[in-house]
């Protein structure tokens, strides 16, 4: 009987180094965004990742608080519009990392 | 040969059911995160599962070529005593899912069909009819260790997108922003799905017509038509499963916050993928369950509660063996009863699956119970509300204490 162990490392390697890439490169991304004054959404002060679902009037607020903070952020035009740059560009390398995988699969295929 | 026929139309038609209730139960694997954080508009996050699992369903056949080519060993079979077996098999995988489903008990649909099979085949063929190496390699190991890499993958990417993300100044840390990733990897989870849980009725469809001489056994690729016909089945059955969930789903899931979600959606899919690409059998639920528990288990403060763990574990150890006895009781009527034996298994199919709908029309679905058994594998880790901070908002602290002194 003969098991292929090195299929399931193949396999673990190649998730692992995907998703990665996927996690990082957003993350990243979204460091930049807030750099760029560029807040995806404020949330609640209290938990900040919490999921909640906000009226409308609490997201009249939050914006006027996004506003707020990218008067005072002290970055200059220049340095936000880098950061922006570079956060689009880390959301387009994980678009081509998952589009590289799944042209990887179907090449297999 | 009209009765081969006959039989062959069976299997097809119970193998596409089958094919129907696993897109039907696994909507919510995908999708229900999303939608309960506002990421997507239902209809639309139903319509987009809908449509990816239909592609992935297109984009690798090697799972299916492990069932139709590798598992059962098709020159140890009889054209005329197969079919029937593959038939009930089929209705041990259909009867074990039932019974989890109405006691509540954690499952797979995808090991209750293996189980279903290999049950069948042991007692109406036996034990020489089964590759014992591909079912260890492609089955029952990519079973136990797929949840764990998923966990393990799920758990570093969970730290890796807090600590990016985290601020030691209270100002905002954008993680928000991952609701919106979770569109993307949501819809990378029902692509990852269509790749592995349509192609396992492709394989049987396929395995049933090599049997019976209309396919070749030298090429196990699923025809076109096979493909097609799983592909439109499994996404019917998401789309219509989707519908089902939305009506209730409300705001009830706060406990999976967007950076871990993304995160454990993130693992899932690329462990199924991976896992796809090489052949390997899954079960789409059980990964997902393990990048659930991975996940939680990346945020700070999080411990264990080992009691679920272990009920969680006990339901998949138990899948494969009990819906093989099923099957093997199926298969056991066929063989004693002979013709009459298909007719009883269908009366029991129909049965059945008029108790499926039956039961189906009953059960209301709430936000408590729309998310299946990968929402409960959550609930395997507990994580504080407010977790103690980390060493360097602790450093930062002390310092802060010390200008201020």
């Amino acid at each position: 009987m003969l098991i292929n162990w090195e299929a399931f490392l193949h396999v673990f390697v190649a998730a692992i180094v995907g998703a990665a890439i996927v996690v990082t490169f957003y993350s990243v991304g979204l460091r930049l965004l807030v750099r760029g004054g560029r807040p995806p959404l404020v949330s609640p002060a209290e938990f900040t990742d919490a999921i909640t679902v906000l009226t409308d009037k609490q997201k009249r607020r939050a914006e006027k608080a996004v506003a707020k903070a990218a008067k005072k952020n002290p970055l200059s035009d220049a340095q936000k519009r880098v950061s922006l740059i570079g956060a689009y560009l880390c959301f387009a390398v994980c678009a081509a990392a998952v589009l590289g995988a799944l042209l990887l699969i179907l090449l297999r295929h | 040969m009209e009765s081969a026929a006959l039989i062959i139309v069976l299997v097809i038609a119970l193998a596409l059911f089958f094919d129907f209730t696993n897109g039907f139960h696994d909507t919510a694997n995908a999708m229900a995160t999303p939608i309960a954080t506002g990421a997507l508009k239902p209809k639309v996050a139903v319509l987009l599962a809908a449509s990816l699992n239909l592609v992935g369903a297109f984009l690798s056949t090697e799972v299916a070529k492990t069932i139709s080519g590798g598992m059962i060993r098709e020159d140890q079979l009889s054209p005329d005593i197969f079919p029937p077996i593959i038939f009930a098999g089929l209705i041990g995988a259909i009867t074990w899912n039932m019974l989890t489903w109405l006691l509540g008990l954690p499952s797979s649909s995808s090991h209750a069909l293996f189980g279903g099979l290999i049950g069948a085949t042991l007692v109406g063929v036996g034990a020489s009819a089964i590759d014992t190496g591909v079912v260890l390699s492609k089955v029952i190991l990519p079973a136990l260790i797929a949840p764990l890499t998923a966990g393990i993958i799920a758990f570093a990417v969970t730290k890796i997108a807090y600590g990016i993300t985290r601020r030691y100044d209270m100002k905002a840390d954008g993680r928000d922003g991952f609701r919106w990733g979770q569109i993307f990897t949501s819809s990378l989870v029902a692509l990852a799905h269509g790749t592995n849980d349509a192609q396992k009725t492709m394989g049987v469809i396929t395995l049933a017509l090599i049997t019976v001489g209309w396919q070749s056994t030298s090429n196990p690729d699923p025809q076109l038509w096979v493909v097609f016909a799983c592909a439109l089945t499994i996404a019917l059955g998401t789309y219509m499963g989707g519908w089902r969930i939305i009506r209730t789903l409300g705001k009830g899931l706060t406990d999976v916050k967007p950076a871990q979600g993304f995160s454990a959606e993130t693992s899932t899919a690329a462990t199924i993928l991976a896992s796809s690409a090489l052949g390997f059998a899954l079960s789409t639920t059980q990964v997902a369950s393990g990048s659930v528990i991975g996940s939680g288990l990346g945020r700070r403060g999080s411990t264990v509660r080992w009691n679920t763990v272990g009920r969680i574990m006990i339901g998949w150890v138990l899948t494969l063996p009990a819906a093989g006895a099923v099957g093997a009781a199926a298969a056991l009527i066929v063989v004693w009863l002979g013709g009459w034996g298909v007719a009883v298994d269908a009366v029991i199919a129909v049965v059945i699956i008029m108790g499926l709908f039956l039961r189906s029309r009953r059960d209301s679905v709430t936000s408590a119970n729309a998310m299946s058994e990968v929402a409960d594998s959550g609930a395997a880790v507990n994580v504080p509300r407010k977790p103690g901070p980390t060493r360097r908002q602790r450093r930062l602290e002390r310092d802060k204490v010390g200008r201020d002194a």
